[in-house]
C-alpha cells in the first residue's frame, strides 16, 4: 500500500520584475509503500524542496495531485499522522527545547501526560537531553536539527517526510541520524528524505527516486535501479617494478602510487585479467582485488549529466 | 474544547508567549509608564488644571503606545512566521490556514488587552494618588481605544498576509492616519469647488475605518457625558470591520504559498 503517492505534480512560480514563469516541479510521479525508507535525491535546485512542500500543503501545486495516507494534501487531514521537519531548521528561537516540543504536541492534541512522558523521551532518543530547558537560540547548528527530528516524532506519526535531514550535522550526527531513520523503519514507520548525500542514501534506503531539473528520472529499487552487473575492478599490488606500473597504467583507467603500493582501477575485467597475469608473471605481490558495482553516484552523476546536456 | 478551538488557543497562547519574550514591548511600555507618570510633573506646572491633564496625557499615553505596540510587535510576529519559516512545521500538521490566522489575531489581541489594562492601571493608580475623580467616561474611552487596537491590528493583520513587514507597517500606520481624517477628507470633498473629487473622498469615507468614531478621549476628559449606548454601538461597528478584515486576510492565506 502506498503511503505517499503523487500524480502529475506541477509547480511553477513567476519570478523576477517581468513575472517570467518557472517551472520548478515538472510532472513528479511518486509511491512510497508503507514500511519503506524512500530516498529523494538530487542536485541542488532540482525540485526535492518544492516537491516536498507540495506534499506538506504548504504550497498548492498548479497541476498534478499527491495524496498521503490516501487522504488529499490540501486537506489539513493528510497531515494528522504525518511528521516533517523542513531544511534549514526554522523554529521559534525564544522557546526551551522541550517548550518547542510541547507547542508541537499540543497543536496535534497530544494529551498532558502523554506530553509529559515523550518529551524527555524524545529529547533522549535524538541525543539532546542535556537542552530541555536550553532556548533554541543558543543551540548549535546540530541541536537544532535533532530539535528539529524530535518535533517531526512527537506526535509518533506513521510517515515522516525529512528535508535533508542530515545537513549540517557532523559525521557523528549523520551516523545518529541514518541509525534513527533505521530503528524508525524498524518500527514499521514510512520514512520519505531528500538528500544530495548520496552515500547516505545508498546505505539506508529501500527506494529512491532521483530528480533532476524538475522531473523524476530514476524511481525504483537500489538494486534494479544499480543492477548487479560489474561496473570495474580495482586492484592493489605491491612489489612491481617502474616499467611493469607503466605497462598497467597504460591498460588502467586510473592509477595511484601509496608508498610502495600501487592502486589500479579497471572498467574492463578483461584488461583487469590481462594486468594480473603479468603483475603474476614478475612476480608482484597481489594485495586485493575488489569488484566494483555500479553506485547511487555513478547514476547520479549520469542522469544529471545527461539532463544538463538536453 | 473542539480540536479546531484547542489549535487556535495554542497558537495564541504561543503568539501571547513570543510578544511577552519581546524586548521592544518592554521598551514601549517603559516609555508610556514614563509618559503618564509625567502627568504629575506637568500638573504642578499649570496650576488648576491638574485634573485635565492627568485626564489628558494618560488618554494620550495609552492610545499612542497602544498604536506603536500594535503596529510595529503585532507586524512583526506576523512577518516573523513567515521570514523564519516557523509557519512550515505549524501547517505542515493538521492545522487549517485560517486557524493560524485567527489564532495569531487572538494572541495579539490578547496581548493588548493585557497593555491597555496594566496602562489603564497605572493611570488609574496615578489618578488615585492625586486624590483626583476617576469617571466612568474615561474607562469608556479606555475602552474604545482598545477596540481601536483591535481593529488596527487586524488591518496590520490584513496587510502583512499579502506583503512585506515594511510595506505592511507602512500602509497600516496610513491606514491609520487616514482613518483619523475621514471626517476632514470628507467636508473637504463637500466644498463647492470640490464636486469632481467627490466620489472619492466619499468612498474613502465610507469604504476606510473610521478611527475617529472610536476617538473620545476629548470629551472624556472634559467631562463630557457620554452614553453606553454609544460607546457599544461604536465598538461593534470596530467588532465588524476587524472581522472583514480578518477574513480577506483568512482569503489571502489560503492562497499563499510558502516558499
Amino acid at each position: 500500500m502506498s503511503l505517499i503517492q503523487a500524480r502529475g505534480l506541477r509547480k511553477s512560480f513567476r519570478t523576477g520584475f517581468l513575472g517570467r514563469r518557472v517551472e520548478a516541479v515538472r510532472g513528479v510521479d511518486l509511491d512510497v509503500r508503507e514500511g519503506e525508507i524512500f530516498g529523494f535525491i538530487g542536485p541542488n535546485g532540482a525540485g526535492k524542496t518544492t516537491t516536498i512542500k507540495l506534499l506538506t500543503g504548504l504550497i498548492l501545486p498548479t497541476a498534478g495531485e499527491a495524496w498521503i495516507q490516501g487522504v488529499p494534501v490540501s486537506d489539513p487531514r493528510s497531515r494528522q499522522h504525518l511528521g516533517f521537519l523542513p531544511e534549514g531548521t526554522f523554529f521559534h528561537e525564544y522557546l526551551t527545547g522541550a517548550e518547542f516540543l510541547d507547542f508541537h504536541a499540543r497543536l496535534l492534541g497530544i494529551p498532558r501526560d502523554v506530553r509529559r512522558q515523550r518529551i524527555p523521551e524524545l529529547l533522549q532518543r535524538v541525543g539532546i537531553p542535556h537542552a530541555a530547558d536550553m532556548r533554541l537560540r543558543s543551540y548549535s547548528k546540530g541541536m537544532r536539527q535533532r530539535a528539529g527530528l524530535a518535533q517531526a516524532l512527537i506526535g509518533d506519526p506513521d510517515v515522516l517526510i525529512l528535508d535533508e535531514p542530515m545537513s549540517g550535522l557532523d559525521p557523528l550526527g549523520r551516523k545518529d541520524v541514518r541509525d534513527l531513520i533505521l530503528s524508525l523503519r524498524d518500527e514499521g514507520k514510512t520514512i520519505f528524505f531528500s538528500s544530495h548525500i548520496l552515500a547516505d542514501a545508498e546505505v539506508i534506503c529501500d527506494q529512491v527516486a532521483i530528480i533532476v531539473r524538475g522531473r523524476v528520472v530514476h524511481q525504483g529499487y537500489l538494486d534494479a535501479l544499480l543492477g548487479q552487473e560489474l561496473s570495474g575492478v580495482e586492484l592493489v599490488v605491491e612489489g612491481i617494478d617502474e616499467n611493469l606500473f607503466e605497462q598497467v597504467q597504460a591498460l588502467a583507467q586510473r592509477a595511484l602510487v601509496q608508498g610502495s603500493r600501487f592502486q589500479f582501477e579497471f572498467d574492463d575485467e578483461a584488461e583487469a585479467e590481462k594486468a594480473l597475469d603479468w603483475i603474476r608473471s614478475e612476480g608482484g605481490r597481489i594485495r586485493s582485488l575488489v569488484p566494483r558495482r555500479r553506485s547511487l553516484e555513478d547514476l547520479f552523476v549520469e542522469e544529471a549529466k545527461k539532463e544538463t546536456h538536453a | 474544547m473542539t480540536a479546531g478551538a484547542n489549535r487556535i488557543f495554542v497558537i495564541a497562547q504561543n503568539t501571547y508567549r513570543e510578544a511577552v519574550r519581546e524586548k521592544l514591548l518592554y521598551n514601549l511600555f517603559a516609555f508610556s509608564t514614563l509618559m503618564i507618570l509625567s502627568s504629575i510633573v506637568l500638573a504642578k506646572m499649570h496650576l488648576g488644571y491638574d485634573e485635565r491633564i492627568y485626564y489628558d496625557v494618560g488618554l494620550a499615553a495609552i492610545a499612542f503606545f497602544g498604536v506603536l505596540i500594535a503596529i510595529f510587535v503585532g507586524i512583526n510576529l506576523v512577518y516573523r512566521e513567515l521570514a523564519q519559516k516557523t509557519v512550515y512545521t505549524m501547517l505542515a500538521k493538521p492545522v487549517h490556514r485560517w486557524e493560524f490566522v485567527v489564532g495569531k489575531y487572538a494572541g495579539l489581541v490578547s496581548l493588548l488587552a493585557l497593555e491597555i489594562g496594566m496602562m489603564a492601571a497605572l493611570f488609574m493608580l496615578v489618578v488615585w494618588y492625586k486624590d483626583t475623580q476617576f469617571p466612568i467616561q474615561l474607562l469608556y474611552a479606555i475602552g474604545l481605544i482598545f477596540m481601536e487596537l483591535v481593529l488596527i491590528t487586524a488591518v496590520a493583520l490584513f496587510f502583512s498576509s499579502f506583503t512585506t513587514p515594511y510595506l505592511a507597517a507602512m500602509f497600516t500606520v496610513g491606514l491609520w492616519i487616514i482613518g483619523h481624517l475621514l471626517a476632514d477628507i470628507r467636508d473637504f470633498g463637500n466644498l463647492p469647488d470640490a464636486e469632481g473629487i467627490r466620489p472619492i473622498t466619499q468612498a474613502l469615507y465610507w469604504g476606510l475605518p473610521n478611527l475617529d468614531r472610536l476617538d473620545l478621549k476629548g470629551p472624556a476628559a472634559a467631562g463630557q457625558v457620554i452614553e453606553l449606548g454609544t460607546v457599544l454601538s461604536r465598538a461593534l461597528y470596530a467588532l465588524l470591520y476587524s472581522a472583514m478584515l480578518l477574513i480577506g486576510a483568512v482569503a489571502l492565506f489560503q492562497r499563499r504559498d510558502f516558499r
